[in-house]
């Protein structure tokens, strides 16, 4: 039979599998044979595992056995920082071409246990650094909706893997907004939880104060089902939060309250179909019945500045664990130390190391309280200022990014330029608040639809109202 | 901003091998950034935001070894580039005369 994937929800799906319409080994062979199509323009994949049928054979036995629930069967992409036991996870470099995992990171171990089969890993920036996946040692990732064009990233294998139909849905991980600005390029849902919602056992550390690990999905419905699937306490991740952490606030039956940080949507370099996309965005917000109040964010233009400082501080120390002893490449140099400088060298890429010199300096002796302390301090500004925002609003909404998807290559020659993408996104990084990517439509460039992306950022712990915004924006 | 010698002290620090065209492209990638994050030093940062970020606190736990099955160790030491029955070889480091 043929599954119309393009349609195809989690609910969905799990309804077709209960009622037999189509069995897991189905589904999985559609989606690998999508893949097969679809995957050399695309290159969304790094490796599709070849055990995918095999655990849609389990799936399907859990169906009959009655133990089947709504992640059983349901094909999911991973992005290659994440450990599966037994497979190789390079997180797109080559210093782990060839690096298996030897345990399960704690959302693979949930997903696991919850039935659902494992596609592939997918291609990213390399060790998550990055806004395109350009910095893959495997190649670029290109945007379904434009193969001229990037996918965006860090998570860009993943979001395009689920544009192209090539997965139901998929994890990423997001640091300064890995996973919601490739979600708005290619036109699909992308979540970055509250920091410690979820366990980030067995992801490969970049930002230790930033990073998430979150969904991607066609509907804001299945994103919440996977977050509901992944996240919890952790006694392996002791940075992960429990139930009680945040206080949670009652809205009542009252429509949350909307924010928008003006001012900080005047600023150069945001494309004019942006805003316009955006301004329709909140006219249909307001037609759904939500108040809409101007929000004042007096540091949040520092924001990208900070993460540009706290961010390869934290990436200098990460990266030090590559050493050529204990795993991946080893290069043999003159002697012990010079080991480490040829396995570094001829390991990591361009922006990889660039990042590690750049935390070396904010750290060194001299220049710290100049920039990491500063930074830091700036950073505990930015989040007041978000928490003083949400004593009036519920909710505050901003373009995902500041263009649409770019040409390949048209960034890669200037850091800065690249790093201004993030605009938008560092902020939920540095407050550790919630935010999420919902598709607003698309504007046309060169022919081509490209999709825009709506992005909601909450109070801590507070995923239910941006999925409740998020459904009702887009009718589900 | 930054010179040639501070670069070779960072690469030192970071133990990467840098090329001179590495380090050509890399000081105009630095002052690009640098130039940047730099506008954070116009900021007044004596506000107090003590106790007011986060909820992020030390979570402890007792220092005890944990078990660990053979085929755990053998999966970790599987990783390892050289390795000499069940230890990682590296190379000798104190010189002879």
């Amino acid at each position: 039979m043929i599954i119309d994937l393009k349609k195809l929800t989690i609910a969905k799906a799990h309804e077709a599998l209960k009622r037999g319409d189509f069995s897991c080994v189905e589904l999985a062979q559609a989606y690998l044979d999508t893949i097969s199509a679809k995957n050399k323009d695309i290159n969304a994949y790094l490796e599709v595992y070849a055990d995918v049928l095999e655990s849609a054979q389990k799936a399907d036995q859990m169906f009959r056995e009655g133990k089947a629930g709504m992640l059983t069967g349901i094909p999911i992409a991973i992005k290659d920082n994440i450990l599966v036991q037994g497979k190789i996870a390079s997180s797109a470099s080559k210093i782990l071409e060839n690096y298996h995992a030897p345990y399960d990171a704690t959302v693979i171990a949930k997903l696991k246990e919850a039935g659902v089969v494992f596609l592939g890993r997918t291609n990213m920036d390399e060790f998550a650094m990055g806004g395109s996946t350009e910095n893959s040692a495997y190649g670029v990732t290109k945007n379904p909706h434009d193969i001229t064009r990037v996918a965006g990233g860090s998570s860009g294998g993943s979001a395009a893997a689920v544009a192209m139909d090539g997965a139901l849905c998929a994890l990423g991980s997001d640091t300064g907004g890995s996973i919601r600005q490739p979600a708005s390029f290619c036109g699909v849902v992308g979540l970055k939880p509250t920091y410690g919602a979820v366990s980030r056992y067995g992801v490969m550390a970049m930002g230790s104060s930033l990073d998430q690990i979150g969904p991607f999905a066609k509907t804001v419905s299945d994103s919440e089902i996977l977050f509901d699937a992944i996240r919890g306490t952790d006694g392996r991740d002791a940075t992960t939060i429990s139930a009680d952490t945040y206080k949670p606030v009652r809205i009542g039956s009252k429509k949350p309250v909307i924010g928008v940080p003006r001012e900080f949507l005047k600023g150069d370099g945001i494309d004019p179909a942006v805003l316009q996309n955006f301004e329709k965005s909140l006219a249909a917000l307001k037609e759904k019945g939500y108040e809409i109040k101007d929000v004042s964010l007096p540091n949040i233009s520092y924001s990208l500045m900070v993460y540009y400082v706290i961010m390869p501080a934290e990436v200098s120390s990460n990266m030090a664990r590559f050493d050529g002893v204990k795993y991946g490449l080893h290069v043999d140099g003159k002697d012990g130390i010079d080991d480490y400088f040829q396995t570094r060298r001829a390991g990591f890429g361009k922006e990889v190391i660039r990042r590690i010199l750049l935390g070396t300096y904010v750290l060194s002796s001299g220049y710290y309280d100049a920039y990491y302390n500063r930074a830091n301090a700036v950073r505990q500004m930015i989040t007041k200022d978000f928490l003083d925002a949400f004593e009036k609003v519920d909710v505050i909404v901003t373009p995902t990014t500041p263009s649409t998807a770019f040409k390949i290559g048209e960034k890669t020659a200037d850091p800065v330029a690249m790093y201004l993408e993030d605009i938008f996104t560092v902020t939920a990084n540095l407050t550790g608040m919630p935010a999420i990517s919902i598709p607003c439509g698309t504007t046309s460039k060169e022919g081509k639809e490209l999709p825009l992306g709506l992005q909601i950022s909450g109070r801590h712990g507070d995923e239910k109202t941006l999925f409740q915004v998020g459904k009702d924006f887009l009718g589900e | 901003m930054i010179t040639p010698a501070e670069l070779d002290k960072l690469a030192q620090l970071s133990r990467i091998a840098l090329s001179e065209a590495d380090k050509a492209s890399l000081i105009t990638e630095f002052d690009s950034i640098l130039g940047y994050v730099d506008q954070l030093k116009k900021v007044d940062v004596s506000m107090d935001t003590e106790g007011r970020v986060g909820a992020v606190k030390n979570v402890m736990r007792t220092d005890v070894a944990e078990d660990v099955t053979s085929s755990d160790r053998e999966r970790l030491l599987d990783e390892v580039p050289q390795r000499e029955g069940d230890y990682v070889a590296v190379k000798k480091i104190i010189a002879q005369d």
